[in-house]
């Protein structure tokens, strides 16, 4: 039998001034199971805090009503004050009386008071049916997985372990360094971008809380907040890397010549290769598909007659370790952690949706990053900047803004945000490389916010004769040697026509390719543009609506490298709090499943947002649902659509939303 | 129409947006009708059809959802499945003779204590001109017999 | 075709491809069908298929979830057993489905079968199984669907259909008959046996039955597969059909969605689109 105590807080005359109380006391002590009421002048002072203590107290109340401000607003407090007169937070209601009554009817205090009496009716209908409820302990693993080896997991991962906690990095190329290992300079200050990224790569491969699985991707994800369980699969590299020296004599000696991804097609690599010399491990994978041994077995497998490929085996025969393993398969294990940090960066994107550039159609059309291949002195050119065709010193280069980026027809409405610093960039590098060079650079508007940033775009035209005009291109041909370029200068209103050596599209930035498939095992959500969606955009950017899942870098939405680093450092930041703790403390509001009444229908499975409810098998075959209380964030949508009634939501049950609709007509 | 008829209104608000914004109006002492009895919920997703059902049976004269705007969903998308559930619920009940002007589905955010001000207001206004539920005048014209 | 029904019962319990056919017998009246249950071939020759054959026996198989089962279905009935599979209540590898080509049901009462096939066959579009291991009868072609009846509901007044509703609900006596007929009502304990909350009052008062009628035919909102077996089995005759057919109306409109068309799809409830504009909603 519950004892509900009610109180009824005047707020000075917040409440007072448009309520009469004394009704509503009246009417209280009249409803069903209230045994004891009082009114306070302030319910949450001290002295009226205390007096909700005393009462618990003297009149053996086991339920207790607060009617006065919004729950929103003290709840907390009064879930305080009856947990300290020894009864469990959760047997408290509050009743609005002030934000949803006496504020809003100030001016009818006959209706404010009826309206009162029935919001406290609600309430003890309600507090009626409350029970005690718990918060869980979940033990949690304190161990951090970052997917993507560029410069925001590398920061992230850096941070974690420099935090004191175990760090597992995956990557799916065979080197860490994301993108900015491509770049040859970064923006505002002319970094070499080498020089300031590799040491940060070699300090996270020595890192004795770091593990490193390049070659490697992320196969599936079970679990939740602190007990997430991955399957890794470890690409076959075919080169045992545990003997493995790196002494790099089988890329040298390796006949098979293939495009260098790295190098965006601009040079070539052989099939047993690192990505870069710089490349972390420095230690080579065979590329299966191009590997001419590889081709022998497969001919040999498909048992065509036609003419046998070569045998080669060169890097075997030379290997002074014996560290080539044709025989090596690809290895999934599974892998505990408690939190996981998402930094799949981006990719650029493909010019070749722009027929009129000319994309892939001439070679001296290319994009930002091959420039910077171009540029790079450790890049297939040693840093002479030749243009593709013929490798000739390009003197007039012009640039072409927004490919790929604002363009609503092509899909990307938004902004890459990098592109107008890095033609910028370019324009500045192209002439210390070479005083003779003119940089045209169309554009739409030049965005450069950011610290020194405008001041940097400022130069590149002042300083470095960049000339700026704004406005699209229509069109790019061949003529000759040369690149007839067709645009408009909006700003004199007319057409332009230059002939240009070499043309270079500033390609925006788009998500990496299979960040949908991740973000649908993680069970993330993702925005139109495949960009992974935070918490909150402005107040919780590096968290997801998972708990324990976070975001860093690129994969979120266009980033230039500070952005990204302060991203891998705050997502660390969010890991590091989260394994300060000893155990998670679950929000007992979760959902609860009656097995008895439980038909195995699923439908909460498939309505549930958070992939909460999962099934059981019980010993008589039946199979029903069962909510894991570590996923379960109490939305209550099971539990409408639950036709049989079986799965409940604590704190709102069917019970006491019943008791609520139906005290209305008591 | 009655004269001096005062609807009585039930409102289920979802916790994160809708209640908030209730609150938020009664913050910047904003006014409307008292009609209205609020219900906080979880969600809107959370509004089984029974509660509905069963608030109309008791006699309520309007009922009203109010949840986050599509896309702000605190639990992502409790309000689209809302938003089916009620797109198929408040026609049947019309179709049953309960009209569909007396139950409302209204996305509300927090900071919208205006917008919640004048839902209430109209809500309780278009109940006032559709006049109390008239069940019992047509159980009594078709001879059917209500329990005590 | 009852020929080949019992030809096909023989083989399946002969090859022991099943333990039990679920068929249709003669009543004792000599006119009707009731549904049997044939466990060796000597039962065999006791299964008949005609006009009079309306029950929908899917419900049956919930009964024998995890033995081999063949069964004698309708188009309707196919439906049904789509439904379960979906909900998770069957698994097909233990269904083995006669499926029939059906031209409509005539109208079946103790000792009397009409002419002319019920309302709710001249309304259906499905004339062939939705699916079937085994096939009797030539395939026809469907036809459209129409909600005439529906529409006329619609079109009255809201204090016509308020006063028509409050008639039909005051008659009902509250058996759940129409519940244990259909083969979506297979709750281990229905909202309307419950006692905390009780969802529906337990006193035979007009809202009270309201309450049940309507929420039952919510629960089958996207699930009904029209088989009409509620209404047949009403003992007052409450027209349950222009219920459900009212839901079946608007989730086709809504979602382009129909109930047990497949086994493996997802209910209008169970998913969403971020951007789809409903009738009603903001």
């Amino acid at each position: 039998m519950a004892r509900i105590g009610v109180f009824i807080c005047h707020c000075g005359s917040n409440i007072a001034g448009s309520v009469d109380i004394a009704r509503v006391l009246e009417a209280a002590r009249k409803m069903p199971q209230v045994v004891y009421v009082e009114d306070n002048k302030y319910t949450c002072s001290d002295p009226g805090q205390a007096s909700i203590r005393n009462a618990v107290k003297a009149h053996r109340l086991n339920r207790v009503v607060v009617a006065a401000c919004s729950p929103r607003m003290h709840e907390k407090t009064f879930r305080k004050t009856v947990e300290q007169a020894g009864l469990n937070p959760f047997l408290l209601e509050i009743a609005n009386i002030r934000e949803q009554d006496s504020w809003v009817h100030s001016d009818d205090k006959e209706r404010a008071t009826e309206k009162a009496i029935e919001i406290v009716r609600l309430a003890v209908a309600k507090v009626a049916r409350n029970y005690e409820l718990y918060a869980r302990q979940i033990s949690l693993t304190k161990r951090a997985l970052v997917i993507g080896g560029g410069i925001s997991g590398i920061q992230a991962a850096l941070d974690i372990a420099n935090a004191g906690h175990e760090v597992v990095l995956v990557e799916r190329e065979p080197t860490i360094g994301g993108r900015m290992a491509q770049l040859d300079k970064t923006f505002p200050t002319l970094d070499c971008s080498a020089c300031i990224l590799t040491p940060k790569m070699v300090e996270l491969a020595q890192h004795n809380r770091v593990v490193l699985f390049t070659y490697a991707e992320v196969q599936s994800i079970k679990g939740f907040v602190g007990n997430f369980e991955v399957e890794v699969r470890q690409k076959a590299r075919k080169v045992n890397h545990t003997t493995c020296t790196g002494c790099g004599t089988c890329w040298q000696k390796c006949p098979e010549k293939v495009p260098s991804e790295f190098d965006l097609g601009m040079g070539q690599r052989t099939a047993i290769y690192i990505p870069f010399p710089q490349a972390v491990p420095t230690k080579p994978v065979i590329d299966t598909e191009h590997c001419r041994y590889m081709k022998y077995q497969r001919f040999v497998a498909s048992g065509e007659e036609d003419k046998k490929p070569p045998q080669c085996r060169v890097c075997e025969k030379l290997c002074p370790t014996g560290s080539i393993d044709w025989e090596e398969q690809d290895r999934v294990f599974t892998e505990k952690f408690g939190a996981i940090i998402v930094a799949t960066g981006y990719q650029t994107f493909d010019a070749s949706a722009y027929g009129e550039y000319g994309a892939g159609m001439y070679p001296d059309v290319i994009s930002g990053l091959q420039l910077e291949r171009l540029m790079c002195a450790s890049g297939p050119t040693g840093g002479e900047v030749k243009r593709p065709s013929d490798g000739a010193h390009p003197k007039t280069v012009v640039f072409v803004s927004c490919v790929g980026s604002r363009d609503e027809a092509k899909c990307r409405p938004y902004c890459s945000k990098v592109c107008c610093m890095y033609m910028a960039k370019h324009a500045i590098m192209l002439r210390e490389h070479d005083p003779e060079v003119q940089c045209y650079i169309f554009y739409i508007d030049i965005r450069a916010g950011g610290k020194a940033y405008e001041e940097f775009t400022r130069r590149a035209q002042e300083e470095y004769g960049a000339i700026y005009l704004r406005g699209r291109i229509s069109k790019i041909y061949q003529e000759g040697k040369k690149l007839v370029v067709l645009g408009e200068d909006s700003l004199i209103g007319r057409p332009v026509e230059l002939s240009a050596d070499l043309v270079v599209l500033a390609t925006g930035m788009e998500p990496s390719s299979g960040v949908v498939e991740l973000a649908q095992k993680l069970n993330i959500s993702y925005d139109t543009n495949q960009f992974l969606v935070e918490a909150h955009p402005k107040l919780r950017p590096v968290e997801t609506q998972s708990d324990g899942i976070f975001l860093a870098g690129a994969c979120v939405g266009p980033r230039d490298i500070p952005d990204s680093v302060a991203q891998g450092s705050a997502a660390a930041v969010k890991a590091a709090a989260l394994f300060s703790q000893d155990y998670i403390t679950t929000d007992p509001m979760t959902a609860m499943v009656d097995i008895s009444r439980c038909t195995g229908c699923l439908l909460c499975t498939q309505v549930c947002p958070f992939k909460a409810i999962s099934t059981q098998a019980l010993r008589d075959g039946r199979v029903v649902a069962s909510v894991n209380e570590g996923l379960c964030k109490g939305c209550g949508l099971c539990a409408a659509v639950c036709r049989s009634k079986a799965i409940d939501l604590r704190g709102f049950t069917n019970q006491q939303l019943f008791a609520e609709v139906t005290s209305l007509w008591q | 129409m009655a004269v001096g008829f005062e609807p009585r209104v039930v409102g289920f608000l979802c916790n994160w947006c809708s209640y908030a914004g209730a609150d938020m109006a009664g913050t910047s002492r904003m006014s409307y009708p008292p009609n209205i009895r609020i219900i906080r919920v979880p969600c809107s997703g959370r509004v089984d059809p029974l509660f509905v059902v069963k608030a109309f049976q008791m006699g309520a004269d309007g009922v009203l959802i109010a949840g986050c705007h599509p896309g702000d969903c605190h639990y992502t998308e409790g309000n689209y499945h809302m938003r089916r559930r009620f797109a198929l619920l408040q026609p049947f009940l019309d179709y049953v003779g309960i009209e569909k002007e007396r139950f409302r589905l209204e996305w509300v955010s927090a900071s919208e204590g205006k917008r919640f001000t004048q839902v209430v207001t109209s809500f309780t206004e278009q109940l006032r001109q559709l006049g109390p539920r008239k069940d019992r005048e047509l159980m009594a014209a078709k001879g059917v017999q209500r329990a005590v | 075709m009852q020929d080949k029904i019992r030809a096909k019962a023989r083989e399946l319990l002969e090859t022991g491809t099943v333990d039990c056919v679920i068929g249709y017998e003669r009543a004792t009246d000599g006119l009707t069908a009731r549904p049997v249950f044939i466990y060796g071939t000597a039962g065999v020759d006791r299964l008949v298929f005609d006009q009079t054959c309306v029950h929908n026996l899917s419900k049956f198989l919930l009964d024998r979830r995890d033995k081999r089962t063949a069964i004698v279905a309708k188009p309707c009935d196919s439906r049904a057993i789509n439904l379960l599979i979906n909900e998770g209540q069957l698994a097909r590898d233990k269904v083995y489905i006669i499926g029939v080509v059906c031209q409509g049901m005539p109208e079946v009462s103790w000792n009397r079968v009409s002419k002319e096939p019920q309302e709710r066959c001249q309304r259906c579009p499905q004339r062939v199984p939705v699916v079937y291991d085994y096939l009797v009868g030539e395939p026809v072609e469907a036809l459209p669907v129409t909600f005439s009846d529906v529409e006329q509901m619609e079109n009255a007044g809201p204090a016509e259909r308020r006063g028509f509703w409050l008639e039909q609900f005051g008659r009902c006596i509250r058996c759940h008959a129409c519940r244990q007929a259909c083969p979506g009502c297979y709750c281990s304990e229905c909202f309307v046996d419950q006692l905390d909350p009780t969802w529906v009052g337990i006193r035979k008062d007009v809202t009270d039955n309201e309450m049940w009628n309507t929420i039952r035919a919510f629960h089958l909102a996207g699930r009904c597969i029209s088989c009409n077996e509620c209404e047949r089995v009403c003992p007052v005759s409450i027209p349950l059909s222009l219920l459900n057919r009212k839901l079946e109306k608007d989730v086709g409109e809504f979602f382009d969605f129909q109930a047990g068309i497949k086994a493996e799809t997802v209910p209008p409830f169970a998913t969403f689109k971020k951007d789809e504009h409903l009738k009603g909603v903001e």
